[in-house]
């Protein structure tokens, strides 16, 4: 099962609609699972529901064989987190997707950094979504052991006497 | 402050990402009395085992009387603890807290969110000169600013 995502800042149609489309063409071969928030688009081909608790999204993403997402924080760092491959899709400012383009950002830097993959127009989604049973990706090692440290430090300089 | 008090620290994130972030660093303020600060019930009850807690609401730059209502409660919760120092990830009710604490003497140490990759959070750049010590998650951002460092990240 390919999970779908488009996470909690409401609806992300331009790809709920793309992965439908190739589902409905044949060009998804697996079956499509996609949580899509309050949107008015009417799947044909693929399950949807609007959103899911925090424990049935840990689920569905556990029991996928892949992920495809908007390019949110919360859902890149858990996908990574249980290392489960992850197509990103970001959200827009020109299609009113989100406030700003970060998740452009976002993405282009996370797929640099091999940790996930990335689509940056939904008519490319059939050859990115080709790609991701092979993708492996790259473990996340965060050094905050590190910033608490210079925390610290920092503290114990300035504050304690 | 003197030697034999301890230190008063205030920890202050928004709900979510922000505040997961936030936890992440507690090994930073391993000695000190820590009172935290957050934007919803739902993430203070689950702080309570660890400190005490206050809940100031959420707040962003579309609603700016929400934002005066819940700088209000900063700065009343600031003047009763008188911390020895904030730290923050954000979002704007951290930085709402970080301004209160340090115009009642506090030391701001501000995180910025790993969302931020291109340039600092909004409160981010308004907290900046007012921080003691900032910090980034992404070692281009720090480039972008004379006082910002990059040390590593925290998730």
């Amino acid at each position: 099962m390919i999970f779908v995502t488009v996470g909690t800042l409401g609806p992300f149609d331009r790809l709920v609609r793309a992965v439908d489309e190739l589902c409905g063409r044949g060009a998804i071969h697996e079956q499509v699972f996609a949580q899509a928030g309050k949107t008015s688009y009417h799947a044909r081909h693929i399950q949807v529901v609007e959103s899911l608790s925090r424990d049935a999204f840990d689920e569905r993403m556990r029991r996928s064989s892949a992920v495809i997402g908007h390019a949110g924080m919360g859902t890149i760092l858990k996908a990574i987190a249980i290392e489960k491959p992850l197509l990103v899709v970001p959200r827009e400012k020109r299609f009113a997707e989100h406030v700003n383009d970060h998740q452009v950002a976002t993405a282009r830097r996370f797929a640099e950094l091999q940790h996930v993959l990335a689509c940056f127009d939904v008519r490319d989604l059939v050859t990115q979504i080709g790609l991701l049973h092979g993708f492996r990706p790259a473990p996340r090692v965060p050094r905050s052991a590190q910033v608490s440290r210079r925390i610290r430090e920092f503290l114990e300089q300035s504050v304690s006497r | 402050m003197g030697q034999g008090r301890p230190r008063e620290l205030c920890c202050a994130a928004s709900a979510g990402g922000h505040l997961d972030q936030l936890l992440a660093l507690s090994d930073g303020w391993a000695s000190a009395d820590v009172v935290f600060v957050t934007s919803l019930d739902v993430a203070g009850n689950a702080l309570r085992r660890q400190g005490s807690v206050h809940v100031i609401g959420e707040c962003n730059r579309e609603h700016p009387l929400r934002v005066l209502a819940v700088l209000l409660r900063c700065l009343r919760i600031a003047s009763t603890e008188r911390f020895d120092a904030v730290i923050s990830t954000g979002a704007a009710p951290g930085l709402l807290m970080s301004l209160a604490s340090k115009l009642f003497g506090a030391k701001v140490v501000w995180v910025d969110s790993i969302a931020n990759i291109e340039k600092l959070s909004l409160s981010g750049r308004l907290i900046r000169p007012w921080a003691d010590l900032m910090l980034t998650q992404w070692p281009e951002v720090a480039e972008l600013y004379s006082n910002v460092d990059y040390v590593g990240e925290l998730v």
